[in-house]
């Protein structure tokens, strides 16, 4: 489909669409690890049903932004964020926030694959555990229903039972994607998720993305700017913790209003 | 050419029988490479000085030399131990009870047994001891005044002489239920079981990468589930050689068992009061006898716990295999 892109940017199969509602909205949000300050006042709204990527060079602060809007960072005491954020309406910054119940909202998918050292049925059944109590037939439905819509389905049906460690890189990887589909979401958070894959997995995860599109609302970080520009609808530039120019993913690369910018996707530095 | 450098003695005698000079005039002439391609041989050859290959072949013969020494030591104590042993195995070792003073013949089925039951108190005692505080270390103290705390402590118990831990044992239960018992022979040695346990779990645990406590966590799972649905199932196999390895450490534990369990002549009571026969103490008393029979037994104990332990080490090698083939 559009993994064999290698040149330049080919942009948009799919435009910008800029009527859609806003789901999860960034004001003013700061993020310090101890008493460094990784991010700066980032102002920035995430539409429905659309991709979009947060590109920029190593450091810029792409990911830490990711890992606020599931709060994984709480994970680490000395790590916090001030501002709003705001998942259709209420803030989830807010202390009172359930983060069980914001994670099973917003999913979280890792640069490395991270399949649990369990059947591939279980790493599936795992996170649907987590919150429904589901007679087994049912499971099965969910699980089978997740495996599909992480495109795995066909690859792993004779083997549900076997250890999900056992799968190829690009296979686990898409066992995690069904695993966080499978708790049905609203907002799927990708962090550089083909990084460490080989462009054929690449390629399927890329497709697997454009499909998941038409459900999910989709936040990807990624090094890689062709791949912003193949799967994303909207793209935001970070540099230095600083969001410095956010717009549908065309315009940004073919036309983009910042200096910094055009300078970093035509690759001057970074 | 001849570089004044005092480093290259024989082996550049022998090369410049290759035209050095010559050569990169020779080369263009035949089209064959490029001339910048080719090193003057003299450069290329005989620059490693005799020296350092001298003390190379050296460490190579020392550390050679180093190993099989130990090899021989530990080698001609276990062929010892196995013909001295294996003299003395016979049906009679495990179902008859160790001899009286004067008295021919007998075994050591009451000092097995014995053994077995206070290996197997130890174990159970400092297993969940040892597996839950090395999850603390590793997964919720972290770097905590009171992990690092209870960190040192451990280390510290960890090297502490086993007959410390004896007596310690004796203070808290011999004198108080006035008697030597298996309980207490069993409680001193889960105190020499559970630092290791503690340490290795909190070592494997470490070994998980952060990504899967992340991934968990991403899910919604609370830390108590990611631990054990995730984290100790990633960790499985490393905890278990670590718990094989104390259940190693333990089973030939001498100094903890004289002032706990001490020892017997007749099968113990099932309550376990009263001295419990074991094998590290009935080798350490039958070893230092003058009879001869009773010296046989020590010496066919001592076969069966090396044996033991060997099983134990093999085993637990076998399991960490699984760690590393992640």
């Amino acid at each position: 489909m559009s993994a064999t892109a290698t040149a330049a940017p080919v942009v948009g199969q799919s435009r910008a669409d800029e009527s859609a509602p806003v789901r999860l909205a960034v004001k003013d949000v700061n993020f310090y690890y101890g008493d460094f300050r990784g991010l700066k006042n980032i102002n920035l709204d995430f539409r429905d049903r659309q991709v979009t990527a947060l590109i920029g060079p190593s450091g810029c602060g792409k990911s830490t932004l990711l890992r606020t809007f599931n709060r994984i960072y709480s994970l680490y005491p000395e790590q916090r964020a001030d501002g709003q954020i705001l998942l259709d309406g209420r803030n989830i910054l807010d202390p009172a926030i359930d983060l069980n119940e914001l994670r099973a909202r917003v999913g979280m998918v890792f640069q490395k694959p991270t399949p649990f050292p369990m059947s591939i049925y279980d790493n599936i059944a795992f996170g649907i555990r987590l919150y429904e109590r589901l007679p087994k037939a049912e499971l099965d439905d969910r699980v089978e229903e997740a495996l599909r819509k992480g495109a795995l389905w066909d690859e792993v049906k004779d083997k549900l039972r076997q250890s999900g460690m056992g799968l190829s890189g690009g296979q686990q990887q898409r066992l995690c994607i069904a695993r966080t589909v499978a708790q049905r979401p609203e907002v799927i958070l990708l962090d550089e998720p083909t990084s460490a894959l080989d462009p054929i997995s690449t390629g399927r995860i890329e497709e697997l993305i454009e499909q998941l599109r038409s459900e999910f609302t989709i936040a990807i970080v990624t090094h890689n700017m062709q791949q912003a520009a193949r799967i994303s609808q909207f793209t935001a530039f970070m540099y230095l913790g600083e969001l410095i120019e956010f717009g549908p993913t065309n315009r940004l690369f073919m036309n983009p209003a910042k200096r910094q910018t055009q300078d970093y996707i035509t690759g001057r530095f970074g | 050419m001849d570089a004044p450098t005092p480093s290259a003695p024989a082996p550049q005698a022998a090369v410049p029988a290759v035209p050095a000079s010559p050569a990169p005039q020779a080369y263009p002439a035949q089209q064959a490479l490029p001339a910048q391609q080719v090193l003057p041989a003299q450069q290329a050859w005989g620059r490693v000085r005799a020296g350092r290959r001298t003390a190379d072949r050296l460490l190579i013969l020392l550390c050679t030399a180093a190993t099989f020494l130990g090899a021989l030591v530990l080698g001609s104590i276990l062929l010892m131990l196995i013909i001295e042993g294996l003299r003395g195995l016979s049906p009679a070792l495990f179902t008859e009870v160790t001899p009286g003073p004067g008295s021919e013949g007998g075994g050591i089925a009451n000092a097995i047994l014995g053994s077995l039951v206070m290996t197997l108190i130890g174990i159970v005692v400092a297993t969940p001891v040892g597996v839950l505080a090395g999850t603390y270390l590793a997964e919720y103290g972290r770097t905590s005044g009171l992990a690092n705390l209870i960190r040192f402590l451990n280390d510290i118990l960890l090297s502490a002489p086993s007959i410390l831990i004896g007596l310690f044992v004796y203070t808290l239960m011999v004198r108080p239920m006035g008697g030597y018992s298996g309980w207490a022979g069993g409680v001193a040695l889960a105190i020499i079981a559970t630092p290791v346990i503690v340490r290795t779990t909190e070592d494997m645990l470490r070994l998980v990468p952060g990504a899967l406590r992340e991934a968990g966590a991403a899910l919604g799972a609370p830390a108590s589930i990611v631990i054990r649905q995730v984290t100790w199932r990633a960790a499985q196999s490393g905890i278990v050689t670590g718990i094989l390895l104390a259940l190693a450490r333990i089973a030939g534990e001498t100094a903890p068992l004289l002032f706990t369990a001490l020892n017997n002549n007749s099968w113990f009571s099932p309550n376990l009061m009263g001295g419990v026969a074991n094998l590290p103490v009935m080798i350490y008393q039958f070893a230092l006898s003058p009879y001869e029979n009773w010296r046989q037994l020590a010496w066919a104990g001592a076969l069966l716990i090396t044996a033991t332990i060997l099983g134990l080490s093999i085993t637990a090698r076998f399991f960490l295999r699984g760690v590393k083939a992640r």
